[in-house]
């Protein structure tokens, strides 16, 4: 009895078949375990849970760089005023810096200015 | 398929009904294929730990990106991502073998003579004279010889049983590459399976 190329095939296939039928305890149970990572990986999701998970991890951000943002703001500096005159400049070399404590300096500046003004 | 069609793992339905339904779907199409895929992978890669671990990715993978298609879909795009990772471990391979100096040519699909591998359609089947374990161990003695493609266009054609159109998607060729693929082998194990008569 003559076969033909598609008996062999078919013999084929059954051979394959067994092998596939025939694998052992450990090797299904690993396939098993793929299946259902696959599987677990496809678990929905809701529109509405995804979005409010999104906002919160955004606003969090949001909250923790305010916070810890580094004060980069101008430093505060002296305001302009006018130049410092030679006589000013020669009063403060000469330590006469210590007459602002004086009240009476105070109130002379006062006396001077109601005289001048 | 009541699945919503979307990016990533998005594609199941809102409706937890419908969820379960489809898992229940994508578990029995996986639970139908793993074996087989298995067997494919490691006929290919020659090691059942490798093979594992090809067929797993290739589920993720498939969950990930294909669960949304219609389930008639589904046997050529998961046998595409199968096909796709067994042939990166095979580049990964050469790579490797190319750094560690390979050992052992691979087998050349062009240097095949296909009128002398031609099969004689009056002689007996080449696996009609092996019976048992012996046509086992021949067959996949043989299918481990076949070069790559020749192997994946037998395996998803005779075996799983894709047509032409569906197994040229998996294989991502044209069908004539298909019909190509499938004459070698198909000469090629007849060839290889004479030689254990």
């Amino acid at each position: 009895m003559k076969s033909s190329p598609d008996d062999w095939t078919e013999q084929a296939r059954a051979v394959l078949d067994a092998s596939a039928q025939g694998l052992d305890a450990a090797t299904l149970s690993r396939l098993n375990r793929a299946r259902q990572q696959a599987l677990a990986a496809a678990t929905p999701t809701r529109p509405a849970l995804r979005w409010t998970r999104r906002l919160a991890i955004a606003t969090s951000l949001l909250l923790a760089v305010t916070i810890w943002w580094p004060d980069s703001g101008p430093v505060p500096t002296a305001p302009n005023g006018p130049p410092l005159s030679p006589e000013d400049a020669e009063l403060l070399a000469d330590g006469a810096l210590e007459m602002t404590d004086d009240p009476e300096f105070y109130a002379w500046l006062d006396a001077d200015a109601d005289h001048n003004g | 398929m009541t699945a919503q069609p979307a990016k990533g793992y998005d594609w199941m339905p809102l409706d937890e009904a419908q969820a379960a339904t489809a898992r229940i779907r994508l578990d029995g199409f996986l639970r139908s294929v793993e074996r087989r895929a298995l067997r494919i992978a490691e006929l290919s890669v020659g090691s059942r730990d490798e093979a594992l671990d090809l067929v797993q990715d290739a589920m993720l993978a498939f969950v990930r990106n294909y669960a949304a298609k219609s389930e008639a879909d589904w046997p050529p795009l998961f046998y595409r991502v199968l096909d796709s990772r067994v042939t990166d471990w095979h580049r990964r391979s050469q790579v490797r073998g190319r750094w560690l100096g390979s050992w052992w040519p691979a087998a050349r699909e062009d240097d095949e003579d296909p009128i002398a591998m031609a099969a004689d359609p009056v002689e007996a089947g080449p696996l009609g004279r092996l019976i048992g374990e012996d046509a086992g161990q021949a067959l996949e003695g043989a299918l481990r010889g076949l070069p790559l493609r020749q192997r994946q266009a037998f395996l998803l054609r005779i075996w799983e049983g894709l047509d032409v159109a569906d197994t040229a998607t998996a294989m991502r060729c044209g069908e004539g590459s298909v019909k190509t693929h499938l004459w070698r082998a198909l000469a090629a194990l007849r060839s290889a399976l004479e030689a254990h008569r």
